[in-house]
Formats: C-alpha cells, structure tokens, sequence
C-alpha cells in the first residue's frame, strides 16, 4: 500500500524553481537503494511535468504524486 | 584511445570547419588581451580559464590533424590527439564556460570562444563524454514534448490559483489564461512556474493583446549541452505548436539563452524560415509603454536600484537602451554598474552553469566581480531580465550575504502597472 511506504530520503524542494527541483532530484537518487523511494516535495508548478519526465527520460518511476495545499509530493523509486 | 576513435573525434573539427572557426584556429596572436576580459579567469588566475586557452586545446588537434607542418612533426606545433586527458581538460574549460562573450568584445580579431565551445562539446558529445545533468535535463524536456498530453489538465489546474491573482490584480473576474487558441497574435513561451506566467499575463491583459499560453517552458538545456539536434528538438516543441495555432508572433519570456536559441538557432537548425516573428517579452514590454497600451506609476520605486545586462540580452542580442528606460521610469534612483552595457561583467551564471551541482562553487567564486560591482552602486535591488542571471544572483545574495532584492522586470512592471 502506498500509505505504507517505505520512505528512504526526503528531500525539501521548497522555493526552488526549474530546473532546480529536477537536478537535486537527479543529485540524491543515487543516495537510495535500487528499489528504494526517494520523496520530495516541490512547490514549482512545473515540477508537476518535469519531475515526472526526468524520471520517465532516465529510467525511474514516480510511484505515488500527491498534492498539500502548495506542495506537490513525489515518491520516486530508483529502478537502476 | 583507438586511433581510429581519435580520428573520428578529430573529424569533429572537421565537419564544424568554416571560414569563421579556421580563421579564429589560424589567426590567434596571443597577445592574452582576453586574460583580463573573462571573470573565470580573472577570480582564478587558473591558466585553464584563459579563453585564449581554452581555443588552444582545439588548436592543438587542429594543428595535429589538419594542418602540414602540425602532421609532420607534431610536438614542433604542440599537435596533440584528443585523447582521455585532453578530453577530460577540454570538458573542464568547455562546460564552465558561460558563453558571455565579453572574451571576444575585447579580442583584437573578435575570436568567439563560445564558436570554439560549441566544437569542443560536440567532440565530447562524440566521445559520449558530455555533460550528465545537462543531458538529463535536455531529455526530460524532451520527454515532456511527446507526452504533454498527461500533463495539460494538471498543470492548468494549478494554474488556477494564479489566475485567480492576476483576476485580483486587474479587477476582472472574467479574465483568464488562454490556452490552445488558434490564430491568437502571440504565444506567449514561459518558463516551467507561474513566477514568469502571472506578471506576463497581467502585462498582456492590461495590454488588451491576443495571446496564449505556450504548454511548454522555453529554456533550452540542450542548447547548454551543445547538442543541436536536441535543443532543435526542445525548441521545436514550441514552434510546432505555434505553427498549429497559426499565430503571429512567439514572445519568449525573459530567459536570455531561449531567446536566441528562437530567434537566431532555430531556422539555422531547421532549414526553414520560421512563418511568424519571434519576440523577447522585453521587446512586447517596451512596445505597449511606448504606443501607451500599458502605464506604469514614474518613481513608483524609490529605493537604489541597479540593472545587471544579462550576457545573452545586452552583449549577445543588443537590447541595453529599452530595458534601462523602463527600469528609469519606475525607479527614481538608478544607479549604473561599472562597467556596463556590452562592457558589462557576466554574473557567472549562464551557459547552463546553474544546472551543474558540481560547479555551484566555482560559480560563487567567479561570480565576485559581479557582487563587487553590485555592492559599489549601494543599489537594495537588482533588476535583471534573465532566470539564469537570477538564480546565479540569488546564490551570490546568500553567499555574500548582499542583503538586495533581485526582481525580473515583468514582476517590477507589474508592481508599478496602473490598473
Ligand atoms: S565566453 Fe565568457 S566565460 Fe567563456 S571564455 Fe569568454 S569571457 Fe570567459
Ligand atoms: S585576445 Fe584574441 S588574439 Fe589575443 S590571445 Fe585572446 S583570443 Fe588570442
């Protein structure tokens, strides 16, 4: 269940514009297990599209996005 | 390294040769005028940085490969094979370069460096040596191209919330963001945020101008990467859909490099004339003042205000006059930097720099020049027509611990619009 996941790192991408929240993203993947989630939370709108397409474009899945008032929430496994 | 592999990287050279690129390889006089003009090189005395330098690790091949007396005995004419370390000294120089140009304004025989670049990334390219992050972040755009259809509804969800801002602002509750409208005088290209969308859209509704809203942002990292077939592709996203809404005009947001990349790169890419014009939101911004579609309050802001000439606006494009005179008109006290204009020093961010994790620190210690010259106006804000300038001033501001505001100048027209 996606309520029980296991979170290995979060990552606070508050205020940060593009292509900021897509290269820390990128950064910090490597810093969980292959099959491990990383979470971040993003304000950026386009963040919407771009975590997402960098996520598609190098090979790793969101498995989770959840909106909290201004926050948009990614749980990205690292797939390799 | 194969010698066949070294001959197909130096073939690099070869496809990119021009007049132009053998001119700026032949007629070097290393006179190191351009020692003094490179902040890079300036903030670190590192040889490495010297633009002349930089030109020289192509040269090198260039002399090895292609010239008689470089193949006959190499080590006279310091020939060299693009092997790994030249390589590896050659992704050093060419990715940390900002593109500004101010090397070449001062150079007696106007050599482009960033020319220079262009040949030296393309031959990292072919060595499946570029840059990793530039590469991901050009992919993702590209992604973002062929799957857009996901994304549409959500991102003109969340765009209701600054919609419901510009309605505030303008005093119309019937005011919208136009999306998809066919025939439409402009398709406005933002950035990925509402930071650049909300202040455009005010300007272009006070304005009473037809526009619409580009789905896609118009940074171009595969420019910065220096892969043409990428960045056309990334561009393309925008002009493909400019040409299926039949508008007049694309208006790029205030964003230095994409800018260019439309109104110069494309066509040369493409091999086609593009059918409507491209615009800089500068240009549209300075146009409705002076034909009066849009009024802004003279003096509104009293504080020390100074103007950063973004590399790709002032020295690359030409535009220093119109952006000034707004800033002027709204700013009582402005104060110029030393030097400015096409003399301008490049705030260290540009050419893709503030995409790279791995060079946040350099792009603090190069960008100290820029911080020096803020700090003598004794300006409190910064305005600056550029997101890489900005994000690039927004880490000088913490680091030196500047204590100044730094604003686009669509945000500092709309602080001053009357409505
Ligand atoms: S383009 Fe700018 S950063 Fe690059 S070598 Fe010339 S002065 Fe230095
Ligand atoms: S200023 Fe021009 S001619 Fe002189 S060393 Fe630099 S690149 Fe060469």
């Amino acid at each position: 269940m996606a309520d029980e996941m296991k979170v290995d790192m979060e990552l606070d991408l508050k205020g940060l514009l593009c292509p900021l929240p897509m290269v820390r993203v990128s950064q910090n993947i490597t810093n969980v297990p292959v099959g491990g989630i990383l979470k971040a939370v993003a304000t950026d709108p386009g963040s919407l599209a771009d975590i997402p397409s960098w996520a598609r474009s190098t090979g790793h899945e969101i498995v989770k996005q959840e909106q909290e008032g201004t926050d948009f929430i990614f749980y990205i496994k690292r797939l390799k | 390294m194969p010698g066949k592999k070294l001959e197909t990287l130096a073939g690099v050279i070869d496809a990119k040769m021009n007049r132009q690129l053998k001119l700026y390889l032949d007629i070097c006089a290393r006179c190191a005028i351009c020692r003094d003009a490179c902040h890079q090189y300036v903030t670190t005395q590192d040889v490495r940085y010297l633009p002349a330098y930089r030109a020289e690790l192509i040269r090198r091949i260039y002399k090895k490969y292609f010239t008689k007396t470089g193949q006959f005995v190499p080590s006279l004419y310091e020939g060299r094979d693009p092997d790994e370390n030249l390589l590896e000294e050659l992704y050093d120089v060419m990715y940390a370069c900002t593109g500004c140009r101010r090397c070449m304004y001062y150079c007696p025989y106007s050599i482009d460096t960033t020319w220079i670049q262009s040949v030296g990334k393309a031959m990292l390219l072919a060595a499946g040596k570029g840059s990793e992050m530039l590469t991901q972040l050009a992919d993702a755009a590209i992604d973002k191209g062929k799957n857009i259809d996901l994304y549409k509804d959500i991102m003109r969800d969340v765009l209701k919330t600054a919609e419901k801002e510009m309605q505030d602002k303008v005093g119309d509750k019937e005011a919208h963001f136009p999306y998809d409208k066919e025939g439409a005088n402009v398709l406005y290209a933002a950035l990925a945020g509402t930071h650049s969308i909300l202040p455009a859209a005010i300007i272009f509704h006070m304005a009473k101008e037809d526009w619409t809203l580009s789905m896609f942002e118009a940074a171009n990292y595969g420019y910065f990467l220096g892969d043409a077939a990428k960045a056309k592709e990334i561009a393309g996203r925008i002009i493909d859909e400019a040409k299926k809404l039949k508008v007049k005009e694309v208006v790029v947001s205030e964003c230095g490099h994409a800018h260019r990349v439309f109104k110069f790169f494309y066509e040369m890419w493409a091999k086609e004339k593009l059918p409507f014009k491209v615009s800089s939101i500068l240009d549209k911004v300075s146009e409705y003042i002076t034909d009066g579609r849009i009024s802004v309050d003279p003096g509104k802001i009293d504080i020390p205000v100074t103007y950063h000439d973004p590399c790709q606006v002032g020295r690359n494009y030409g535009l220093f006059e119109e952006p000034r005179a707004v800033v002027k008109e709204i700013c009582s006290d402005f104060r110029e930097m030393t030097p400015n204009r096409a003399k301008n020093w490049c705030c260290g961010g540009g050419g893709g720099l503030v995409a790279e994790p791995a060079l946040e620190e350099f792009r603090k210690t190069t960008g100290k020049l820029k911080v020096d010259q803020i700090r003598d106006t004794g300006a409190k804000m910064v305005v600056s027509p550029c997101e890489n300038c900005r994000l690039q001033l927004d880490t000088l501001n913490e680091h030196y611990k500047m204590d100044i505001e730094i604003t686009s100048m669509i945000d500092l027209v709309v602080r001053a619009l009357k409505t």
